[in-house]
């Protein structure tokens, strides 16, 4: 059979360097000897017959493997091969499979060579995003929102496309280990059950878990049993970027913890009040979905309004934006809401006294949104992100409530999570009982709490005192260090679980990939508790839905339908009904919250789009990826406004001695457009001091500054400036769009909505003098080739108002085309890799900017000036108008990348491949040539898509449709700005939005013809506040 | 050393010059067309540099080289557009950046380039091959003073057939103005 | 030929082109010209060489690190593709552009004075265009590959090389302009081989030469071939030189980028590579003709006559630049005002840009005045500074005009690195050591033509067609 021929070749020329995880290598000698040598090693007894009967359980792959080897172990492969054939041999993996199925014997959905995609769902903060996996032979490549999923819609965060590099990490945990000593896991769950005795005799009183919050039913249930068996033992959830504020301001608002769940598809008006709703949080990607959605430019495009301190996301996409300190939104808000009082709305009566007596902000901006909230009563929407404290969370309830939007465009529900808040608040107590000496046994399953609690808590030197402490975490980082015990996690993408999303509706969570490196399942470790440790996380989460009543009949039937669409149907929690807020008590209850500011600089701590709460600090794509509005890679920096910098005199890249309270620290500084005055911003996530290798000595950990009664801001924080220079990886300076004041023509085009509703303004004749117009045609030497004739004529469309630069299509491109990452010192030589450059342009002042992003990658111009130059015909042009990059043929001239008036080509200066471990090297896309050094790379509108495509519509002998063709770019993008197809298609999405009154073709007065154009930029300004300043304004 | 070459190559004929040096270009010019008209054929000058003149006073015809180095110049140029258009238009046309497969001005460079290295390459070897270098050995080689046509002397050699009268050819070439006049023989090989 | 009668004196040429020629035979300059290469290598020449051979060792140090780690180990980035690579290259064939100017050019116009340093200039133009050629190779990605894939050869994927390529017509024109300056400098050496040869004292010496004088002797059969194929290939560099170094400017002139794509590149390129050239040739002529004993067929008449050759050049490409920011404005192309009037003169590499501008349009002026024109440590140091302002012109187009170009969002700076510096130093190097074994291996100055140049000087009716008789 052809590809046993085939793997016995590759099993040959590879054997050296690993076996790949494809059964049938077991034909390959070299394999069998490694497997006595194996079995040698293995501390478990019997393992050998194990593997000669071929037994091999799903429910405890992984378990046996005490030592762990610190390379891709053969055994890993063998579970991953059969893992996956036994998942397709059912469709997806109904039971576990008990024997292992060499590829000689295929099942029918299993092609070498084929993907195949499971459903799976990842809970950053314990909220699931539904995800589909691609899978080749067993290996997780390529991650895709599952369309099917409430909360995803489809789309995905670069967070969640950056887990096909963390699953295949080499620096992960590999050994579960007391101190030093080696466990099995055997081992460590005799060790359990003996101390669990213990414990149980005084109902575990001294037994303690701190786990990362999360919405699994499944664990729930787990920790009941957990409690019913001790019941003084308590569990404690802990996020360093925990929303708490929110959930206790509706505790203050209607006397109960609840979630706020937005609905902006249906508001007009949408002010954000130091939220970033496009850049995270739960909702992040359906949000971004439903924003877009309502940016078409027509009378209905709604309008946004952004108060906060420092550049987000979202501010970057408002129409109008308040740039204040994050402790004085709660003071513009209680102004708002007196002023709404103040015009009638009773419900809001009570509350008029809040006025506040600050006002650094411009008056007509208030009377502004108030009107504009006024008219749109039951659309409007007020969102408060989750580093304003309670009392904020709780004004904006009432407000939404007195506008009428309850039920329209936000609705509250009891939280999913265990537990109701997670951040400082229930950490505090476990650091009391700590204190106390009361902890016994602490189980942390929570992420890295040692490096992201408050310094105040003093935890790595509290956990001392534990006798017993098992910290459960996918690396050996500042926790681990701090916790006798270690217990390697297995990643979210080797697990089995259960996760709900915002509004309820709960997905089950299948592994795509034994445990690489033996790491153990969250389920198991809590087990371990009620002494069923060994059963294995797939049984008890089997055993638990089927108690659960929601498959009557057929369970093993319905399971395999959970499984395979990734969602549990009719799980969906309704919302609270009836909410009413008590004005007079809100007002008494808040009023001391939001009096007297202190005096001095704000200090601010924000989540960071790349790091999150430093979870991610290892991923090497996250590292180098530009930050979506300052550019900056592999570095964070203390974030300032110009006008504060020029108070401080200070410059980009100046370290300056940041001392707040009794504590210093040293930071690089960045001055940020649009940033507020007199406030410092520190992202989290960095200087990290782990055992992670990529993450080691990056940034500065702003955390050390971080107290329990300030988690987020507070003011009187001092900089020094130091004698010390950094140098920023930076990919993209503070440029507008004409930055030394040359007058060529503005790369990105955007307008207000008035213009564009116009179709006499100026606005109309700019683009249309940017793009082909069929009666005055621009004048060639050669007659334009006719694609007409060829079935499809690839083309790409870029709405930049739906583009909020978010930056998942980059990750996304990544992940899908193999792209390398080069390290610090080759991006600040302009060598980053990245196929999409998402370009980031100011207009306007430098306080007040408007900002566009402006996603760039080859534009496959018709005319490439890249194709005539090479001299080895290494770029040429396919029938189907792809500009082609023939790798192999590439000498590395550059002459190509010189003459791309765009510069997308990237060039690999270096053999970046070399140090990629062979686990990496698992992660890649079989489907797309891995580049060796001296080789020119780009966008290549995911040719191997295409292709793969055309087989598969080929055999079914038609024509592929429209919108069936997905780039990884397209598929990643939450808001739908990309979007791909054949311009021979007259019906086709992206044919039309090639006649688009707002398309214009970058750089067109070339004349080289891009296939991929832009739509222009809508900004939908209040003309109460005059219009901001047109784009391509300089600076 | 010439009746050494006898005892063991009978058949062994030497070739016979008269060589004889003048004083000054001119008087080389001079003697050697007295020479040519007093019958004597295979006569050549040997100078240090080329001579004004030279042809007539031997009597010989036009150059050959423009015709070679014409050809060689044609041919290059043939054969480099010739190549291009095979390549570009019948073996593999290709979609370069929407330009035509057979684009004249982008082939003019090629095609004189090749006319020029073909068209210089034949100019040089040209030389060679007319002037049968290189070539080691030369019987005129054999007189010493020889050593100075290079440096400053100017000889006229004469390649005397077997059976000429020796006496008479240095006669006539005293007549002819030469400072001296010697025998140079072949020395067997 | 009796001395007294002489008159030395061209008289075209108020100054004498060999001095003293009075006292001079053939036999003397035959000598004096020769003595060079007989006389033992002296302390100067082992210091020159051994400084020659340690920049060498620079460049085969960075050569070999360059193939081992890759281009990397280059400052080069996306967007400034190309940096001291291809700035070497074109300043390399540039200068060689001079030697086959003067040898070729000056022998059609029958330029006198040509003869004396046509020689040096020649050899001039073979080890600049070696240094040259290096660098296309080693500034691609994939040496290994680029050595032979422009070559078209029918190879087994069945790939031909894309003949609308500007570098694939450098391929040719290059390697082209190599083989005819070597054949030519080799056919002019010809006689000179046999005079080293007939002149030489040991065995061993006149073996050598022997051998690279293929046995010519002289003889008036040959001589009446050599002159034709010797001014032939005269005639075909003439051509080939301007190709070149227009070809050579189409890789940027064919691109779209601001600052490469115009039309007036080809001459520009031509003016700038015969200015440099004869800047180099200054640079190199005036200590040789010191060390080597040469000052009297080198004269100050051809020293004269370069410096006014670099001033009309120098001019020449004064008006390249004028027309370039002219046209820039006058076109109304953004792109093409902004590369001009911002990016090269304000942006972050104006240093560049104004040493360009003094060292090639103010500093040739000073050759108005022909007190400058005659002093010799003028014109060296004008000489110097001509080479300095030549490369930072090639820095302006190579690399200013990339660093900034259509999009703002890819703009980068640009910094070399030690390989990039030790490259050039390097190619330095390589010069300086072949040129030296030249010097002391080859005669450098064309004793035949000399000889002849005298003789026709003297009135020798051979050497004069009218042919008086006497």
């Amino acid at each position: 059979m052809s590809c046993d021929d085939n793997h016995e070749a590759r099993t040959k020329d590879r054997a050296k360097r690993r076996s790949l995880p494809i059964a049938g290598q077991t034909s390959s000698p070299k394999y069998w000897r490694s497997v006595e040598e194996r079995d040698r090693t293995s501390p478990v007894p019997g393992a050998a017959n194990e593997f000669a009967g071929g037994t091999f359980d799903v429910a405890q792959y992984g378990q046996e493997d005490g030592n762990g080897g610190n390379s891709v172990s053969r055994r890993g492969f063998m579970q991953v091969a059969s893992l996956s054939t036994a998942m397709a041999a059912v469709g997806a993996c109904t039971k576990p499979a008990h024997k292992i199925v060499p590829f000689v014997r295929r099942p029918e959905e299993v092609t070498p060579g084929n993907p195949l995609h499971f459903a799976t769902a990842y809970g950053l903060d314990g909220y699931a995003s539904g995800l589909l996996v691609e899978s080749h032979e067993g290996r997780p490549t390529k991650i895709e929102g599952n369309p099917a999923h409430p909360q995803t819609l489809g789309a995905t965060t670069s967070f969640e496309q950056s887990l096909t590099l963390s699953v295949y990490d080499d620096d992960r945990a590999k050994q579960i280990r007391s101190g030093t000593r080696p466990l099995a896991w055997r081992t460590f769950l005799a060790e359990t059950a003996a101390r669990t005795s213990q414990l149980g005799q005084n109902g575990g009183a001294g037994l303690r878990f701190l786990i990362s919050p999360t919405t699994s039913p499944f664990l729930g249930d787990l920790r009941k049993r957990i409690l019913d068996r001790f019941p003084s033992a308590k569990f404690v959830s802990y996020s360093s970027v925990a929303d708490d504020g929110a959930t206790d301001g509706t505790k203050l608002a209607f006397g109960k913890p609840l979630i706020a769940r937005h609905k902006v598809a249906s508001a007009n008006v949408i002010v954000s009040l130091d939220a970033d709703f496009l850049g995270e949080g739960n909702e992040q990607t359906r949000l971004s979905r439903e924003f877009a959605a309502r940016r078409e430019p027509s009378r209905q495009m709604n309008r946004l309004y952004v108060v906060e301190p420092a550049m987000t996301i979202t501010g970057a996409m408002a129409d109008h934006r308040l740039r204040m300190p994050g402790g004085d939104v709660g003071a513009f808000l209680a102004s708002l809401v007196s002023m709404m009082a103040s015009r009638g709305i009773a419900a809001l009566a009570p509350l008029a006294s809040l006025t506040h007596g600050q006002r650094h902000w411009d008056p007509k901006w208030l009377v502004a949104v108030a009107t504009d909230l006024e008219r749109n009563r039951g659309n409007s929407l007020v969102i408060v992100g989750r580093r304003q404290p309670a009392a904020v969370h709780a004004l904006a309830a009432a407000l939404n409530v007195a506008l009428g939007n309850l039920g329209n465009t936000v609705e509250y529900a009891t939280p999913l999570t265990s537990d109701p808040t997670a951040g400082v608040a229930p950490l505090g107590t476990l650091v009391q009982e700590i204190a106390g000496g009361g902890v016994d046994t602490l189980v942390i399953t929570a992420s890295n709490p040692v490096y992201g609690a408050p310094v105040d808590f003093k935890l790595a030197k509290l956990l001392e005192r534990v006798p017993n402490s098992i910290y459960f975490g996918l690396y050996e980082d500042e926790t681990a260090a701090a916790c006798k015990t270690m217990i390697p996690a297995a990643h979210p993408l080797e697990s089995w679980g259960d996760l709900r999303a915002t509004d309820g509706t709960v997905s089950i969570v299948q592994p795509l990939i034994a445990p690489l490196w033996g790491g153990i399942q969250e389920a198991d470790v809590l087990a371990a508790f009620v002494g069923e440790g060994d059963v294995g996380a797939h049984a008890l989460l089997k055993k638990f839905w089927k108690t659960q009543g929601k498959a009557p009949g057929d369970f093993d039937g319905t399971w395999e339908r959970w499984l395979a669409d990734g969602i549990v149907p009719g799980t969906a929690a309704p919302a609270e009904a009836g909410l009413t807020v008590d004005g007079q008590a809100l007002a008494q209850a808040v009023a001391p919250a939001l009096g007297a500011a202190r005096q001095g600089m704000e200090i601010a701590f924000a989540s960071d789009p790349k790091m999150y709460d430093g979870r991610f600090a290892n991923s090497v794509w996250l590292q180098e990826l530009p930050h979506p509005i300052t550019k900056l890679t592999w570095d964070n920096a203390a974030m300032v406004s110009e006008a504060t910098a020029k108070a401080l005199n200070l410059e980009d890249g100046d370290v300056v001695e940041i001392s707040y309270r009794d504590r210093r620290i040293d930071a690089p500084i960045l001055r940020v457009p649009g940033h507020a005055d007199d406030v410092v911003t520190l992202p989290l996530g960095y200087g990290r001091t782990g055992g992670e290798k990529v993450a080691a000595g990056i940034g500065f950990n702003a955390g050390e500054l971080r107290f329990s009664d300030a988690p987020w801001f507070d003011r009187g924080v001092r900089l020094e400036k130091t004698e010390r220079q950094i140098k920023f990886s930076i990919t993209q300076d503070h440029w507008t769009m004409a930055p030394d004041g040359r007058e060529t023509p503005p790369p990105v085009v955007s307008a207000t909505i008035a213009e564009v509703l116009n179709p006499h303004s100026k606005f109309h004749t700019e683009v249309e003098d940017r793009r082909p117009d069929p009666e005055h045609p621009q004048p060639v030497i050669h007659k334009p080739v006719d694609y007409s004739g060829q079935p499809y004529k690839w083309a790409m469309a870029v709405d930049l108002n739906k583009c909020t630069g978010c930056s998942a299509c980059v990750v996304a491109c990544q992940s899908e085309n193999n792209i390398t990452t080069v390290g610090k010192e080759n991006v600040r030589k302009g060598r980053e890799m990245q196929w999409i450059r998402i370009d980031r342009y100011y207009t306007g002042s430098f306080e007040d900017p408007e900002v566009v992003t402006q996603p760039l990658a080859c534009v496959h111009c018709e005319t490439a000036p890249c194709e005539y130059v090479c001299p080895v015909n290494a770029t040429v042009h396919s029938d189907e108008g792809l500009n082609e990059m023939v790798y192999n043929r590439c000498i590395g001239t550059r002459y190509c990348s010189n003459n791309c008036p765009y510069k997308v080509r990237r060039f690999n200066f270096l053999n970046y491949i070399n140090d990629y471990s062979a686990a990496r090297e698992l992660g890649m896309n079989p489907d797309v040539t891995v580049r060796t050094r001296g080789i020119m790379e780009k966008c290549t509108y995911c040719v191997q898509r295409i292709e793969r495509k055309r087989i598969s519509t080929r055999i079914e002998g038609r024509m592929i449709q429209d919108g069936e063709l997905l780039t990884a770019c397209q598929q990643g993008c939450p808001t739908g700005a990309i979007v791909f197809g054949s311009l021979n298609d007259s019906n086709s999405k992206v044919s039309q939005l090639h006649a688009d009154p707002r398309r214009y073709d970058l750089l067109y007065e070339i004349g080289t013809r891009p296939r991929t154009v832009y739509l222009a930029r809508v900004r939908n300004p209040n003309p109460e506040l005059g219009q901001p300043e047109k784009a391509g304004g300089h600076e | 050393m010439s009746d050494q070459g006898h005892e063991h190559h009978s058949d062994f004929v030497p070739r016979r010059f008269l060589l004889a040096e003048f004083s000054t270009p001119t008087g080389l010019l001079a003697g050697t067309t007295k020479m040519r008209e007093g019958g004597y054929k295979n006569l050549d000058m040997h100078s240090p540099f080329p001579i004004h003149g030279t042809e007539e006073a031997l009597g010989l015809k036009r150059p050959k080289i423009p015709l070679i180095v014409l050809c060689g110049a044609i041919a290059g140029a043939c054969i480099a557009y010739s190549l291009i258009y095979f390549c570009n238009v019948f073996d593999w046309p290709l979609n370069i950046g929407n330009r035509p497969p057979h684009g004249p001005p982008a082939n003019i460079p090629i095609t004189f380039e090749l006319a020029v290295l073909l068209g210089g390459g034949s100019a040089f070897m040209g030389f060679f091959a007319l002037a049968k270098l290189p070539q080691p050995y030369h019987p005129i080689f054999e007189s010493d003073d020889f050593a100075r046509a290079s440096v400053d002397a100017f000889f006229l050699s004469v390649e005397l057939e077997p059976g000429t009268d020796i006496d008479r050819a240095l006669a006539d070439i005293r007549a002819a103005g030469a400072l001296s006049g010697e025998i140079v023989e072949e020395s067997e090989r | 030929m009796a001395a007294p009668q002489l008159d030395v004196r061209d008289p075209l040429e108020p100054v004498a082109l060999i001095e003293g020629a009075a006292g001079h035979t053939d036999k003397t300059i035959n000598d004096s010209l020769l003595a060079h290469v007989w006389r033992g290598a002296g302390k100067g020449w082992w210091a020159c060489f051994a400084v020659a051979l340690s920049l060498l060792g620079m460049l085969v140090i960075s050569i070999s690190w360059t193939l081992y780690k890759g281009i990397g180990t280059w400052g080069n980035n996306i967007p400034v593709g190309w940096a001291f690579g291809i700035i070497n290259f074109v300043w390399w064939i540039g200068i060689g552009h001079a030697g086959t100017l003067i040898s070729a050019i000056l022998l059609l116009f029958q330029q006198k004075w040509r003869t004396s340093i046509n020689r040096f200039a020649e050899a001039m133009t073979l080890f600049a265009v070696i240094c040259a050629l290096l660098f296309p190779l080693i500034h691609t990605g994939r040496p290994w590959f680029a050595a032979y894939w422009l070559l078209p050869y029918p190879s087994t994927n069945g790939i031909w090389p894309q003949f609308k390529s500007p570098l694939t017509w450098d391929v040719f024109a290059v390697s082209t302009y190599f083989t005819i300056s070597l054949l030519f400098w080799f056919l002019g050496l010809v006689p000179d081989l046999a005079a080293l040869r007939d002149s030489s004292q040991s065995k061993t010496k006149r073996t050598i030469y022997g051998m690279l004088a293929m046995g010519f002797r002289g003889s008036g059969r040959h001589w009446a071939e050599y002159k034709w194929s010797y001014v032939l290939l005269a005639g075909l560099s003439t051509p080939l030189v301007l190709s070149v170094h227009t070809i050579v400017s189409f890789d940027f002139a064919t691109s779209v980028i601001p600052g490469w794509h115009t039309t007036i590149f080809p001459p520009y390129f031509v003016a700038g590579a015969v200015f440099s050239g004869f800047a180099m040739v200054m640079t190199w002529m005036i200590p040789a003709r010191r060390f080597l004993g040469l000052k009297h067929v080198v004269t100050m008449k051809h020293l004269e006559n370069m410096n006014k050759i670099m001033l009309v050049t120098g001019m020449f490409v004064s008006y390249g630049y004028i027309m370039e920011h002219f046209i820039a404005w006058y076109s109304g192309d953004p792109y093409e005002f902004a590369q001009f009037y911002y990016t090269r003169m304000r942006g972050p590499m104006k240093g560049i840009y104004w040493t360009m501008i003094f060292c090639n349009v103010i500093v040739p002026q000073i050759f108005w005045s022909k007190r400058f024109r005659t002093s010799i440590p003028v014109m060296w140091f004008a000489s110097i500074l001509i080479n300095v302002g030549m490369w930072c012109e090639r820095y302006n187009i190579v690399i200013t005009s990339l660093h900034r170009d259509f999009i703002p969002s890819k703009w980068e700076n640009y910094m070399p690195t030690w390989v990039d510096l030790s490259l050039f130093a390097g190619t330095i190097g390589l010069f300086s050591t072949l040129f030296l074994l030249f010097l002391k291996f080859i005669p450098a100055v064309a004793v035949t033509e000399v000889k002849e140049l005298r003789h026709e000087l003297a009135h020798d009716p051979t050497a004069d067609p009218v042919g008086e008789t006497h």
